[in-house]
């Protein structure tokens, strides 16, 4: 598993010790060498700073970070709530539409001969390039931002799902035709929970970018968001405001990857080693 | 005693872009009831081919086939299937698995319960009726399937080199295994296998197939006495008989073929 096999800290594509990490995977060492690594890194960074005079504009000290925090907490629960609704109303949309369409595109060769080749060019367009024309299209509010959030959390849903329920063994399909199962029973009983593990692998790709998505979103129009806070940061030049938000962004990304991760052990607990399919923006 | 099987001048094509490939060529056979029948060949002789056509799945290129009387044009009914992998459902206990074809089949679940367990019992995997396939080792994997093919109790079991992929050791093991299960329970059990000893050490009859065309060159039916034992191995007929099978694989032209494929 993913996260099992790194340290506390480290996400999944981090995750690139292959020998070492199972056998000090209990250890003290797991949490102490990240805090320490951390800890040193930000006395280093205030130092040299401090030692190399960087105008704060380009490379505030971590105190001045801390400072920003403090001072903004009052508006960052807003806008951070903001961001995480549109992020996450984008995702949940792609997760049922997603689900819903690898499903019928799976059992109907109509749709995959129609559909599924327009969802392919959509898929090879860039989303984030959509985020102007969804101003146009759904208007200057929440919705443009999940709009986008949904497109780009959508396409890693679909096609994860899709292999999920392609790719079944051929001998439980003979053994369901000699027992006469139904259709409905090999989609509940065999494709469904076997989709699953690469559904799973779908959504934490998804549920990452859906956050990207909505960043975007916000950067070409909005007057709400932690995107729009970042703008406002930097037009004011408040470089250690703008490195918060970035800092509460991956905080948030972490915290829907690990919801996401807790949802998979706790609904498909036999899916190990499946490789997600990649997303984009 | 009319024969549970009749397989009479089967031939099976597969057409390729390029061309054709006869798999089967004109095979003919019976299988009386009860009897425990090996198919050994080497790969690529349409041993699976021949038992997914008896099974239903897969229809005849040309010639037919009759069990118990009805012509098989569909997939049959009441027949117990065991494949080379487990192919068990991760999702799924060892109870839960075996109970699947009872649930395809639409019979009421609750009345096999009991035999499930019961099974279970019979090939020695009491204790692990909740465990998951992943906490089981192959060989383990491989007699819950075997519960699974029996679970409905049919007359006719199909394996298509069920042990193929296990040790040795686990191999001998889950021989002897089933041919407690088919005395025990009367059963007809047609097997595929590469392997010449287990053929012989099984089975009631021999099928020896060739490869391209996949053709049966003879019919050896194997005279030691039941029930088997592991010692009757070493006997000398036991080693006639897989010396007859071994010089007939070769003189069909399949020589390197045999001699890969019965490494046991």
């Amino acid at each position: 598993m993913i996260l099992r096999s790194g340290n506390f800290l480290t996400p999944w594509m981090l995750s690139i010790n292959v020998g070492a990490s199972a056998a000090v995977k209990s250890s003290w060492k797991n949490v102490a060498e990240p805090v320490v690594f951390f800890v040193v890194l930000l006395i280093l960074w205030e130092i040299l700073v401090e030692v190399i005079q960087v105008p704060s504009f380009i490379l505030p000290p971590p105190r001045d970070l801390y400072t920003a925090f403090i001072k903004k907490l009052p508006i960052l629960g807003h806008h951070a709530w903001i961001t995480f609704i549109e992020a996450f109303g984008g995702f949940a949309l792609s997760l049922i539409l997603g689900v819903g369409f690898a499903i019928s595109v799976v059992y109907s060769r109509h749709l995959q001969n129609t559909i599924y080749p327009l969802i392919v060019i959509l898929y090879a367009m860039p989303k984030s390039a959509f985020a102007p024309l969804m101003v146009i299209w759904v208007g200057y509010g929440m919705f443009s931002k999940i709009s986008i959030a949904f497109l780009v959390a959508f396409f890693p849903i679909v096609v994860n799902t899709v292999v999920g329920l392609k790719e079944v063994e051929p001998e439980l399909l003979e053994l369901a035709r000699i027992n006469r199962g139904s259709a409905w029973d090999v989609f509940k009983k065999i494709r469904l929970p076997n989709s699953l593990p690469y559904m799973f692998a779908g959504i934490k790709v998804a549920i990452v970018l859906s956050v990207t998505g909505a960043i975007v979103a916000e950067f070409v129009a909005a007057n709400e968001g932690l995107g729009y806070l970042v703008l406002q940061a930097n037009y004011s030049l408040d470089t250690a405001f703008a490195l918060v938000i970035l800092l509460i962004l991956a905080v948030l990304s972490l915290g829907l990857f690990w919801l996401a991760e807790f949802c998979q052990r706790k609904l498909a607990p036999w899916s190990a080693g499946v490789r997600e399919v990649e997303g984009s923006f | 005693m009319p024969p549970l099987i009749a397989v009479q001048q089967v031939s099976r094509l597969f057409t390729t872009a390029t061309r054709t490939v006869t798999a089967l060529d004109n095979i003919s056979f019976d299988i009386h009831p009860g009897n425990f029948v090996s198919i050994v060949g080497p790969s690529g002789c349409g041993k699976s081919t021949l038992l997914k056509i008896i099974s239903g799945l897969m229809p005849a290129s040309s010639g037919t086939v009759t069990v118990a009387g009805h012509q098989v044009d569909s997939p049959l009914e009441n027949v117990g299937m065991v494949f080379q992998a487990p192919v068990l459902l991760k999702w799924r206990s060892v109870l839960g698995n075996v109970l699947l074809p009872v649930e395809f089949a639409k019979l009421e679940v609750a009345q096999y319960i009991d035999k499930a367990r019961a099974l279970i019992k019979l090939v020695g995997l009491d204790g692990f009726e909740e465990m998951y396939p992943h906490e089981l080792s192959g060989g383990m994997q491989q007699r819950a399937s075997l519960c699974r093919a029996l679970v409905t109790d049919p007359q006719l079991l199909l394996m298509d080199e069920p042990f193929g992929a296990l040790d040795a050791m686990t191999r001998d093991e889950l021989d002897m295994e089933l041919l407690r299960i088919w005395e025990e329970r009367k059963k007809t059990v047609l097997f595929v296998t590469h392997s010449i000893q287990e053929a012989v050490f099984l089975s009631d009859l021999v099928f020896v197939m060739s490869a391209r065309p996949g053709r049966l060159i003879e019919t050896i039916a194997i005279d030691l006495p039941r029930p088997r034992t592991m010692e009757m191995m070493s006997a000398v007929k036991f080693g006639e008989y897989t010396l007859q099978i071994r010089a007939l694989l070769a003189s069909a032209g399949g020589a390197h073929a045999a001699a890969v494929g019965s490494t046991t």
